[in-house]
């Protein structure tokens, strides 16, 4: 199935061939008629609200204004802070929670005509790799029912995929919007750390984690990324850059192209994955690039160790704010540390607990020299080696080593769990930016590939998107 | 040496608020919540909302910077904040930002020296300044009544991220009295630097660690002015010094002060260790400290140092200099009319002494620029006591109590004519009030005081000075036992 593609969508209603009315509409049908079997979305916007913001941005054109996303449909990770919906993060202790701001980007999405549909489920405060550990239910893969769509952002890509939405928002701290969209056919970026604000985003790993766009095309992907990024006062971790301009970005030459396919972002994949991944490289030669297999990425095997450690101290900290003072959920007691204690141990659910219990231990006294710090250095070197190698080439490989799993085949035990970021850590230790998108279906089983660039190659990244694409013709492709 | 004659040492933190910086310390709430309805001065940020970042502001990082210069700190070369965490109810993130030495993070100073004048023996001291954190404030919890019989602990967010600096000196404080001064000296220098108005309620407190020879270590917290600090100061030398002279331990606890009944309380001790899981904030990248010092050089050209040298400079004795500038708009004063003209020893003594107590008994506020009268006035009064036309104590019982009155009165207006007759109402006197004068004659020296009084009512309105009227009252009342009238 072929939905129109978000910037197909924006020049029809521009053009006024089309009636953003019905383009929504279309949408919503669309939704009412997989929700019940997917789950993607936490929360709908009422489709009076809707209504409302449709006319409002219809005056917006009627006025002559021409904003760059206006009608086009948006799912919101349900991390984003948005003073119209509820914002959970997929967690029970954060139930009712409407936040009195909108995060920058959702502002820069409204300033832009876009309609916010609803805020999707994820892993709770993105903990997780599947989308299964949300408080409230899993989310389903939209091309297979009985495997999961990724996680964290597993909502926002299987909204996309279904074509619940024209584009998506999602975060991505180790992997959490490339899983995703690695198993469900869709595009998804995590850009260079301080590119995008994250103003507004419940944080599971500050240091670590970006908001991304999500969408079912590079094209697409670009249009919302140029919206989103760039400097804002409100975080201080921002670069001093101005918003990409990559939506009128052009196909590489591929006679130009240099990509470096190291063995240790593709070796260990599943034979599936990784025949695809070489089927893919090898196409791309054909055309004239360069891909030079034999550049090691030696620090691999500390990655996961490494972001594990500064993962979840941070997450400790970012999550001792909720012991029921001033968010709706609460569990009262007769002292403050009693309801603290009831707050937290309802509130949280027992992955969320297994993390802080492990970032606590790795911040304390007597840990904190071989656990925080160790990895504080270990970060360094797998920043250097990877920023190194990226001056060369864009550095590609697999997304998961495994094909989607299965619901409940990885989250019983956390280390197969954990294991699945393996490929997608790297970027996030390093800063680097990372493209996902897809290379190919194995028995109707989608196969994403990464590419990775120095800092702030966003637009590098999308220009190779759009050669792969051409490639394998997998633009815009939705879920039946 | 203690009232038992064991040493003891003394070891301070001192918290201060950086009121006068404008914001908050990473949003723009205001610094100064004082008179705001309860969490009203509050925002996403230093509401610690999730996604809320905190952005820190120039200001008070300046400000920070020159407390660290004042100090004569070695400072890092990056300014880093750091995560503390601790669960507690005025705390939104339950982490606070401040500064620590360890883990990758720095405080803006690593260590220092403060020097401040001691006012009661007119020298200067020094104490070794260990570190100084920037750190943001928590917010308060109210009770109704008291913590046992208020049914909800209520929780106000006002004062939640103003900006504060904790200064730890070194244990070797010399006494309570130091002590108190030290602070004082400090909190004056930061209110003309423009960092803090210690005037306003809670803007600094201060915990201080006292252990007595033989004893071990107790921190005494929440003092909450420089009385208190020597008070309870004094108060808990006396109570281990007479622990340990009658054979007890003094064991390492935390205590409080209660400043209604003048006795440090013991505090609830912790149940566990405290596990702070310190590491730098990673929503705060850090910032060059060469760049902040480069702002906040220009503040260290008031120093309450430097105005006193500058004043001492005039001529005016040391300790004078000091009660000058303990009154920021009284030094101020001085320093402007002495550029108009005014004679500078009349000028300090007319400012600090007479005006200034003047100010005070009328229940005004002397460190309010409106409460003093304009340096002209100062410049002209002077200038008529060193002509010869009046003396000080005429201008002094004349003109400044109408001064101090009202500050804008026009000084020709208030001064009156001269008395030049002294000498014929004097006679007058005595012939009118021959009671009195034989009851002086007698022997009642009070009834002098009768005769000068009844000599200043026929002279009202004049410029008079009561000490001359008393002493040529004397003479001639000496004349007349002598026999030679
Ligand atoms: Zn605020």
């Amino acid at each position: 199935m072929r939905p129109l593609q978000a910037h197909e969508v924006i020049n029809e209603v521009l053009s006024g061939s089309m009636d953003l009315e019905d383009h929504v509409l279309q949408i919503l049908e669309r939704v009412k008629e997989k929700e019940d079997t997917i789950r993607a979305f936490i929360a709908l916007a009422p489709e009076s609200s809707i209504r409302a913001r449709v006319r409002e941005v219809r005056e917006w054109l009627r006025e002559g204004r021409r904003p760059r996303l206006a009608g086009l449909v948006v799912a919101v990770k349900d991390n984003i802070s948005t003073s119209f919906l509820p914002t959970t993060a997929g967690s029970r202790i954060l139930e009712g929670y409407v936040p009195p701001f909108d995060a920058t980007v959702v502002r820069r999405l409204m300033e832009e005509g876009a309609i916010v549909i609803g805020k999707t489920n994820m892993d709770e405060f993105a903990m997780g790799s599947t989308t299964e550990l949300s408080a409230y239910w899993p989310t389903r893969n939209p091309w297979d029912l009985e495997r999961v769509p990724g996680g964290s952002s597993g909502g926002s890509a299987a909204a996309l995929a279904y074509g619940g939405a024209d584009l998506a928002l999602g975060s991505d701290t180790g992997g959490s919007i490339r899983l995703p969209a690695a198993y469900t056919a869709t595009v998804g970026l995590k850009p260079t750390y301080g590119l995008v604000s994250r103003y507004g985003l419940i944080p599971y790993a500050n240091s670590l984690e970006q908001i991304g766009p999500m969408a079912r095309s590079v094209r697409d992907l670009a249009l919302l990324l140029d919206v989103i990024s760039g400097h804002d006062p409100r975080d201080a971790t921002t670069l001093r850059v101005p918003p990409t301009s990559t939506f009128i970005a052009k196909p590489a030459d591929p006679r130009s192209l240099r990509v470096c396919a190291p063995p240790e972002l593709l070796e260990a994949s599943e034979p599936p994955v990784k025949a695809a991944i070489t089927k893919l490289l090898g196409r791309l030669e054909s055309e004239g690039a360069a891909v030079i297999y034999d550049r090691h990425l030696t620090t691999i095997d500390d990655a996961l160790a490494v972001y594990y450690t500064i993962a979840l101290a941070e997450a400790a900290s970012n999550l001792a704010r909720y012991d029921g003072k001033l968010y709706p959920f609460v569990r009262i007691a007769p002292t403050y540390t009693g309801t603290a204690t009831e707050t937290r141990s309802r509130g949280f659910g027992p992955e969320v607990k297994r993390r802080i219990i492990m970032g606590v231990t790795s911040l304390s006294e007597g840990y904190r020299d071989e656990l925080y710090m160790a990895a504080a250095k270990g970060r360094r070197v797998i920043r250097d080696e990877v920023l190194a190698m990226s001056r060369n080439c864009l550095i590609a490989g697999s997304v998961s080593p495994v094909l989607p799993p299965r619901l409940g085949e990885r989250i019983t035990d956390p280390l197969k769990l954990y294991a699945l970021d393996i490929y997608t850590v790297i970027a996030n230790l390093s800063g680097v930016p990372s493209l996902t998108l897809p290379v190919d279906f194995y028995s109707d089983l989608p196969i994403g590939m990464q590419l990775m660039g120095p800092p702030l190659s966003e637009a590098q990244l999308i220009s190779a998107g759009l050669l792969v694409e051409s490639l394998t013709g997998l633009a815009g492709v939705a879920a039946p | 040496m203690s009232a038992e004659g064991l040493g003891y040492r003394i070891g301070l933190e001192i918290h201060v608020q950086l009121t006068e910086a404008g914001t908050k310390l990473f949003c723009d709430c205001k610094s100064n919540y004082r008179g705001m309805a309860p969490n009203t001065n509050v925002c996403p940020v230093c509401l610690g909302l999730p996604g809320a970042l905190p952005v820190p502001r120039r200001r008070p990082l300046v400000l920070a910077t020159a407390a660290a210069l004042l100090m004569g700190c070695e400072m890092p070369t990056e300014m880093v904040f750091t995560r503390k965490h601790y669960f507690y109810p005025d705390m939104p993130k339950n982490y606070q930002i401040t500064q620590y030495q360890g883990g990758g993070g720095a405080p803006i100073c690593l260590g220092g020296r403060l020097r401040y004048y001691d006012p009661d023996l007119d020298v200067w001291r020094s104490v070794k300044v260990r570190r100084i954190n920037v750190e943001e404030d928590p917010g308060r919890t109210e009770y109704e009544g008291s913590i046992q019989s208020s049914e909800y602990a209520y929780v106000d967010y006002n004062r939640s991220g103003v900006p504060l600096i904790e200064v730890v000196t070194e244990p070797d404080v010399e006494g309570p009295r130091e002590a108190r001064r030290l602070v004082e000296y400090l909190l004056l220098a930061l209110d003309y630097m423009g960092a803090t108005n210690p005037r306003l309620e809670g803007s600094f407190r201060v915990d201080a660690n006292v252990s007595v020879e033989g004893g071990e270590r107790v921190e005494v917290k929440n003092i909450g002015s420089t009385l208190d600090l020597e008070r309870a100061l004094r108060y808990e030398i006396f109570r281990q010094s007479k622990i340990i002279s009658q054979g007890g331990k003094v064991r390492r606890e935390t205590r409080g002060w209660d400043p209604v009944r003048k006795v440090t309380k013991p505090q609830r001790a912790k149940e566990y260790e405290e596990e702070y899981l310190y590491f730098p904030d990673p929503d705060i990248p850090t910032v060059p400290i060469k760049d902040l010092v480069a702002e906040a050089r220009p503040l260290l050209l008031r120093t309450p140092e430097r105005l006193m040298e500058a004043i001492v400079s005039y001529g005016v004795r040391q300790r004078r200099s000091w009660a000058l500038v303990v009154t920021k708009p009284a030094a101020q004063l001085f320093l402007s009319s002495v550029r108009l003209g005014a004679e500078p020893r009349a000028a300090s003594r007319l400012i600090a002494v007479d005006l200034k107590g003047l100010i005070k008994k009328f229940g005004k506020d002397p460190n309010d620029p409106s409460s003093w009268p304009g340096p002209e006035t100062i410049a002209r009064l002077t200038m008529l006591v060193a002509s010869g036309e009046y003396t000080y104590d005429e201008i002094k019982y004349n003109v400044l109590p109408a001064i101090a009155n009202d500050p804008m009165l026009d000084v020709k207006g208030v001064l009156p004519p001269k008395a030049n007759n002294i000498d014929n109402v004097i006679d007058e006197v005595i012939m009118s009030e021959v009671k009195a004068v034989r009851d002086y004659l007698d022997g009642k020296a009070k009834a002098l005081d009768y005769l000068v009084g009844r000599a200043l009512r026929r002279m009202a309105g004049l410029a008079v000075d009561p000490k001359a009227v008393r002493t040529s009252l004397e003479e001639r009342l000496a004349r007349l036992t002598s026999g030679t009238q």
